[in-house]
């Protein structure tokens, strides 16, 4: 049940990157939720399936550096910056903006800033030289916004910004093509070069933005890895605990050592993400020996992942609260010491660092090594490559399309630009101050004007530029760069499909039987008997239909 | 005040000369429409605010029920989405998690009408015989004040304290004592939803049967005294009489709504316990509906309830009468 995820979503506090972590958690919301993100309708005229797109859609790959990475990207994990730049950028160097008035849609997980006299926006405006005007809804209820504003075209605000989990049934089939501008005439193939911040984003992030075969969405590039298994490695080193875990079994026996219910601590969290990660649950499909696509719920490695999960439960070491699946503590418990074992989105590293180093100087989380199930090698799927768009509104006015790109080029500055400066920090005097060695240090105003905004509209190519928590970037890239090894992409990655509607809900039993199984409600006999249901609901109609699709590429 | 005593009312109001106390329909019969019109126009003035309400919010929105025969998508529109005939009500009947959903929702409301409903009732009696004011609205005060938590706090409290880590749990494993838990045990979760519901709502209810009390003469109680009658005979000779007609109007909207069950508290919780014992038509058509788009068979379950909810009303209503209480309401 995905409302159980998004509440997870809704615990963040949520800038730039760091709501990275946020990203992860609804990439972990594999399975029926990726169903919602690609759903279908079947009345007449939507179109369903999936067409490749031609190469004058995808825009061309320019990549441009203005800060060189102290941790570079090895196959394809986020390069991390450890040190600030001595000179910054202007990469556009006029605004290029006509002065026109723009509305905007964003969620926000935090509190709405003020619109009247907040100098963040006008510092930003002032680059773009058009005024942006949002409206922000809370990112928790985002989707049913969402839903009720695409429902009625003419409401549609000029850029709409739309997370993958939030994308409504039938986005594909049929809103993108009747509310959202077509942006292939304008950014494909070596058009996109009038925008070389635009041109620096990767291809997966552009492809993944084609929806029947045209180009509609600005991405905000996503990591190839979202989520990690964490520890609390302070709270292990001063139980004199190293952890060694090179397999399941491992990691059940260390939680059962770490659990101590009468001082009020617990192993782990709901660990059943982490079980799909060990265990190499595929995203969506996976293809036998046979090259026969088998889906996520028929798969051996989902049954192995649930059998795991039953077996951490039932060991007595998930928290109570984690059994009664309030799993939005599940980050308040985990960094009060509670439990010591948690699945979280990478980019929540560095925001629990953010909101924990003040209290506890001591704080550090660290994910565990890659590893298999069987203690074999470790299997990771890459992550969406992007996990946000945004949209711009239908318009015949090709000057007012042009204009939006182009304050598009400005929002999408990589790190080592002045743009990217003032979006992340605000204004130095005003929003920031900076500390003996130089490092941002946000005031308190900040803390009201500078909420995460424009970055939702689009992003540069993904980095790691948290400078300023310690050994953070070093720890986080390294890891990365290691985990990145086991990364392999599933099948139709990348790849906007629109499912007809009819298959929609036949994965849903699946999301409660996940929970019953670990919880040891029922059992895996149940399993092979909801497989036979899905089977006989659809399933294998949605195979064929994936199939026909796999066999024209 | 039923129907024909507002009649008589605006009768004698108008200034009609001499009406008879005629309550019998031969005289109403007699009566032309347009008489009855002109003679009632001022009351039926009033009621066109309400009734102008109920057409925007109620029967114009009923009319969307349509796309319970359609392969509804909002994009389309009621007008171009393709008719599906009673194929959603087939899928709907034939859905066993729809069915499944039916037995729950029938099983909490028989549940909760036996340990719930009579719950206020009975702490109204037990406050009504407070005599102390200040006492009274005290206990009043701390009973209502659960009513306006929303049941994430609710629920969360709950948790705290008879949750696996809560309260009670940690004070008895720190004396060595086996824990329990009642918030993930699905063979107990009918306890613990009625008891939340209990906790949160049974103050609150007793607000009407309070106002009923009040009404009671308290002469009566008085004269029974004289009489001799004890405190039993009184509360069922005086109290409990004067609280009926109360209590089988509750009874009869209760039944009405006796097909809609905690949606939030069973959505908060559903994870807990699973959707085996937690699912009820509510969540189904949530889910169906609204998280996976499927709005046609979300709307012919809805509708399912609807009907299912209005037969019980009238069923109610109905059994009223043979009881000789007029209850929601009666033909003139």
């Amino acid at each position: 049940m995905n409302t159980r995820t998004d509440r997870r979503l809704m615990d963040l506090q949520v800038d730039r990157r760091s709501f990275l972590g946020m990203l992860a958690a609804g990439a972990a919301v594999v399975g029926v939720p990726s169903l919602l993100s690609a759903c279908g309708g079947s009345s007449a005229g939507p179109t369903t399936g999936y067409v490749a797109a031609g190469a004058d859609v995808i825009p061309t790959y320019v990549p441009i550096e203005y800060a060189k990475p102290d941790f570079p990207s090895v196959n394809g994990s986020t390069p991390g910056f450890a040190t600030l730049p001595a000179e910054l950028v202007q990469s556009v160097p006029t605004p290029p903006g006509k002065g026109t008035a723009f509305t905007a849609m964003t969620p926000l997980w935090g509190t709405i800033p003020p619109k009247s006299g907040n100098q963040y926006y006008a510092a930003v405006d002032e680059m773009l030289g058009s005024t942006i005007d949002f409206q922000i809804t809370d990112g928790n209820t985002y989707g049913d916004k969402l839903a009720t504003v695409l429902a009625s075209s003419r409401d549609v605000p000029d850029w709409v910004c739309v997370p993958t989990w939030n994308l409504p049934p039938r986005f594909g089939s049929e809103i993108v093509g009747n509310v959202f501008q077509d942006l292939t005439p304008y950014l494909g193939g070596d058009k996109v070069k009038d925008y070389p911040n635009l041109a620096n984003i990767p291809t997966d992030a552009w492809r993944y933005c084609v929806f029947n075969g045209k180009l509609y969405g600005l991405p905000f590039p996503g990591e190839i890895l979202t989520d990690a298994i964490f520890y609390r490695k302070d709270v292990l080193d001063g139980l004199g605990i190293t952890p060694d875990v090179t397999s399941a079994q491992d990691l059940l026996d260390l939680a059962v050592e770490i659990t101590d219910t009468n001082a009020g601590r617990w192993g782990t969290e709901d660990l059943w993400n982490s079980a799909a990660i060990i265990f190499a649950v595929p995203p969506k499909w996976k293809l036998d020996d046979a090259g026969k696509l088998v889906h996520r719920v028929e798969s051996e490695e989902y049954r192995a992942a649930l059998e795991w999960n039953a077996s951490v439960f039932a060991a007595g070491v998930v928290h109570p609260d984690a059994v009664a699946d309030q799993s939005g503590d599940a980050k308040q418990r985990f960094q009060s010491g509670k439990t010591l074992i948690a699945n979280d989105g990478l980019g929540s590293w560095h925001e629990a660092l953010r909101d924990n180093l003040a209290s506890n100087p001591e704080f550090w989380q660290q994910p565990f090594a890659p590893f298999a199930g069987d203690g074999g090698t470790p299997v990771l799927f890459k992550g969406n490559p992007a996990n946000i768009f945004s949209f711009l509104k239908k318009s015949d006015d090709e000057a007012r399309i042009k204009e939006l790109l182009s304050l598009a080029d400005v929002l999408a500055a990589p790190f080592g630009t002045t743009e990217f400066d003032v979006v992340n920090n605000g204004v130095e005097g005003v929003h920031f101050t900076r500390d003996d060695q130089g490092m941002p240090v946000p005031t308190d105003l900040a803390a009201t004007e500078l909420q995460p905004t424009y970055i939702f509209l689009v992003d540069g190519p993904i980095a790691n530029t948290r400078v300023q928590y310690p050994g953070y970037v070093e720890a986080s890239s390294t890891w990365q760069a290691a985990a990145s090894e086991f990364v392999t992409e599933p099948v139709f990655f990348g790849q906007q499909i629109s499912e007809p509607q009819q298959y929609a809900s036949i994965a849903q039993p699946f999301v409660d039987l996940e929970k019953d199984i670990s919880r040891g409600r029922k059992s895996l006999s149940d399993l092979d008997s909801a497989i036979a249901t899905w089977k006989s609901a659809g399933g294998d109609e949605l195979r064929t239909f994936y199939q026909d699709i796999l066999d024209k590429q | 005040m039923t129907a024909s005593d507002v009649k008589d009312g605006a009768r004698s109001g108008a200034g009609t000369p001499a009406p008879p106390p005629a309550r019998t329909p031969v005289v109403q019969r007699k009566i032309g429409w347009r008489t009855r019109l002109r003679r009632d126009r001022s009351l039926l003035i009033m009621t066109l605010p309400a009734v102008g309400l109920l057409v925007v919010f109620a029967y114009i929105p009923m009319l969307g029920n349509v796309i319970a025969w359609q392969n509804y998508s909002p994009y389309s529109g009621f007008f171009n989405s393709s008719w599906a005939g009673w194929s959603n009500f087939e899928r709907v009947f034939s859905n066993p998690l729809f069915l499944n959903a039916v037995g729950n929702t029938l099983t909490i409301t028989a549940f909760q009408l036996v340990f719930f409903f009579p719950v206020p009732i009975v702490l109204a009696l037990l406050l009504n015989s407070v005599i102390t004011p200040r006492i009274r609205t005290t206990i009043q005060s701390i009973v209502y004040l659960p009513h306006f938590f929303s049941w994430v706090l609710v629920v969360t409290l709950f948790q705290q304290i008879f949750g696996g880590a809560g309260l009670i749990n940690q004070t008895l494993r720190a004396h060595g004592h086996q824990g329990f838990d009642l918030m993930t045990n699905p063979d107990t979760f009918l306890l613990l939803i009625t008891m939340q519901s209990v906790w949160k709502d049974a103050g609150w209810g007793i607000i009407i049967f309070l106002a009923a009390l009040s009404t009671v003469s308290p002469e009566l109680y008085e004269a029974s005294a004289v009489d001799g009658a004890s405190r039993w005979r009184r509360m069922w000779h005086i109290t409990l009489p004067a609280l009926k007609p109360v209590i089988i109007l509750l009874l009869i909207l209760r039944l009405g709504d006796a097909l809609t069950v905690g949606f939030e508290q069973l959505i908060l919780q559903r994870g807990a316990v699973g959707a085996e014992v937690s699912e009820v038509i509510d969540t189904f058509v949530y889910y169906q509906g609204v998280v996976y788009g499927d709005w046609s068979f979300a709307a012919a379950a809805g509708l399912v309830k609807g009907v299912v909810s209005l037969g019980l009303v009238l069923g109610a209503n109905k059994l009223a009468h043979v009881f000789g209480e007029s209850g929601v309401y009666k033909r003139a």
